[in-house]
């Protein structure tokens, strides 16, 4: 087993970036209509709440240049979503469910560093990152924010907390693939992009009791409407740390089930493949 | 017909083979983003600026169009059929593949009918939200919308041949225009700097938002239904003459 450094993780990292980089030059138009189909998917989420606010001048407190700002956070995190997330390394049942976690085990590599490392698609995938800086800049101008390191630190520290939540809940019900790989081999889809819409909406004016479940049964008010309120300095409801407490919580849940689950699977294995190859 | 009536109690069964449990989160989402939604539009509403709807109106619009979303905007299996190699299952059958298609659609809507959508209609009143609709042209309505939906659909799957491999593109794609511009998310008439008088010819204005429209009365239904006759007379003729030319073309390596 190779040793980790931080240096062989970015140059892990590296390898992957040349494979997407290979994949843009050798199938250019694949490639473009790929970046194209993600950043018109995410428009079309983010342009209709966008359009409500702009008709209806606000949405519950928030004025329009808010929910711009609003949703500019929540294209940055669809943008770090694809540009890390390229492989299902996300949408890990996916992984699970195939019985395609027995490829990884034959690697010189911890399954976890191959699961960080595998999904990075800087060239292909940062469309929609792109396109979340753009609107990031006119929202800030737009609002007139005053940027300042600890203001830039916030909303790394933010964005890192979103992304663990993403990915944590994702694994978490995942396991579920260890013990039904056929049904739940797409149970991440319905946890990520199932909910994807539910993120977009701004929750300020609603019922408190609708807004606590959305930021703990069901954590979508964390994709963006939390942190983008406590950026905007107005942190809601539990204070502006409770999206990073969260977000440890869930993440150290999510590996004592992960690991639950693999220790199932490496006794059982997986009923996926037929002696002769094909997938049950 | 028995027979596409089997292939259709077939695909509903296929759905739940492995137990409705599976099913439970997909149910536990649409009603966890519906609820919200409800509440979304209760703030929205309240602004007090006239859109020429009511609130309660804007309510039922949205409530009915989570329990019929799958009819408003028809997805059949042809979306991945290459990739999934449905198609040789289709063309291996004595049956017309488009009345396959169909049968195949109409039975996956079942299970969800079934657990979402008639619980939540019965849960309507303890939300307050009439589910009884303006006007009886809702049901044609409807019909109209799910024919155009086959016909749309047919589209997508001549352009899936047509560009082999890149279905999960066109999938994405086709969602995002179809929720923009159906008026399933947004009512069109509530689309801001003029887009409402553009967009509600176009031929996707006739889907989901069209009897969505009419079931809260406030489309003009004559002509609501006219123009989603039309679109069904231009767009079926164009769409079978694109599937007969496209199946020459099919590239399957999936299964």
């Amino acid at each position: 087993m190779d040793k980790i450094t931080p240096i062989r993780f970015l140059k892990l990292l590296g390898i992957y970036a040349k494979i997407d980089l290979a994949w843009l030059i050798r199938d250019t138009k694949y490639a473009i209509a790929a970046i194209t189909a993600d950043m018109i998917s995410n428009m079309s989420a983010v342009s209709a709440v966008f359009l409500i606010a702009i008709r209806f001048d606000g949405i519950g407190g928030m004025s329009s240049d808010e929910v711009l700002f609003m949703m500019a956070y929540s294209t940055l995190v669809t943008g770090l979503f694809i540009i890390f997330g390229n492989n299902n390394n996300i949408h890990v049942s996916r992984i699970i469910g195939r019985g395609q976690l027995e490829h990884m085990f034959i690697q010189p590599l911890p399954l976890h560093v191959q699961l960080m490392a595998s999904g990075f698609g800087p060239f292909t995938g940062c469309g929609n990152f792109l396109v979340g800086m753009g609107l990031l800049v006119v929202s800030i101008q737009r609002l007139s924010i005053q940027v300042t390191p600890s203001w830039v630190l916030t909303l790394f520290l933010y964005l890192l907390a979103t992304m663990t939540i993403i990915v944590a809940r994702s694994y978490l019900v995942s396991t579920m693939a260890f013990y039904s790989p056929v049904a739940a081999e797409e149970i991440s889809s319905v946890a990520i992009e199932g909910t994807w819409m539910l993120s977009t909406f701004p929750l300020s004016g609603m019922p408190r009791a609708i807004q606590l479940s959305l930021i703990t049964i069901l954590p979508e008010g964390l994709m963006a409407w939390f942190p983008a309120m406590a950026l905007l300095g107005r942190p809601p409801l539990l204070g502006a740390y409770y999206p990073l407490i969260f977000a440890m919580l869930l993440a150290a849940v999510a590996a004592f089930a992960f690991k639950k689950g693999m220790k199932y699977y490496v006794t059982k294995g997986s009923n996926r493949y037929l002696p002769y190859g094909f997938r049950r | 017909m028995y027979r596409y009536y089997y292939t259709a109690k077939l695909s509903a069964i296929e759905k739940t083979n492995g137990g409705t449990i599976y099913l439970l989160p997909d149910i536990l989402i649409k009603a966890f983003t519906l609820i919200p939604l409800v509440y979304l539009w209760r703030v929205v509403m309240s602004s007090g600026v006239e859109v020429g709807m009511t609130m309660s109106q804007m309510i039922s619009y949205t409530y009915v169009s989570s329990l019929l979303s799958e009819m408003l905007v028809v997805k059949t299996a042809a979306t991945g059929w290459l990739s999934e190699g449905t198609l040789l299952k289709l063309y291996g059958r004595p049956l017309s593949v488009l009345g396959q298609l169909s049968a195949l659609t109409v039975g996956r809507w079942m299970p969800m009918l079934l657990l979402f959508s008639l619980p939540m209609t019965l849960l309507a009143p303890v939300f307050g939200i009439s589910l009884i609709p303006s006007s009886v042209w809702f049901f044609p309505s409807l019909l109209l919308c799910i024919s155009l939906g086959f016909a749309v659909d047919c589209f997508f799957a001549c352009l899936s041949i047509k560009l082999r491999n890149m279905t999960w593109l066109i999938d994405r794609i086709r969602m995002a225009i179809i929720a923009l511009f159906s008026g399933t998310v947004i009512p069109i008439r509530l689309l801001p700097f003029g887009l409402d008088q553009i967009m509600r010819f176009q031929p996707f204005a006739a889907l989901g938002g069209s009897p969505l429209s009419i079931f809260v009365g406030t489309a003009d239904v004559r002509s609501t239904i006219l123009l989603q006759l039309a679109w069904n007379i231009v767009l079926w003729p164009l769409a079978l003459l694109a599937f007969k030319k496209s199946q020459e073309g099919m590239v399957s390596y999936g299964g």
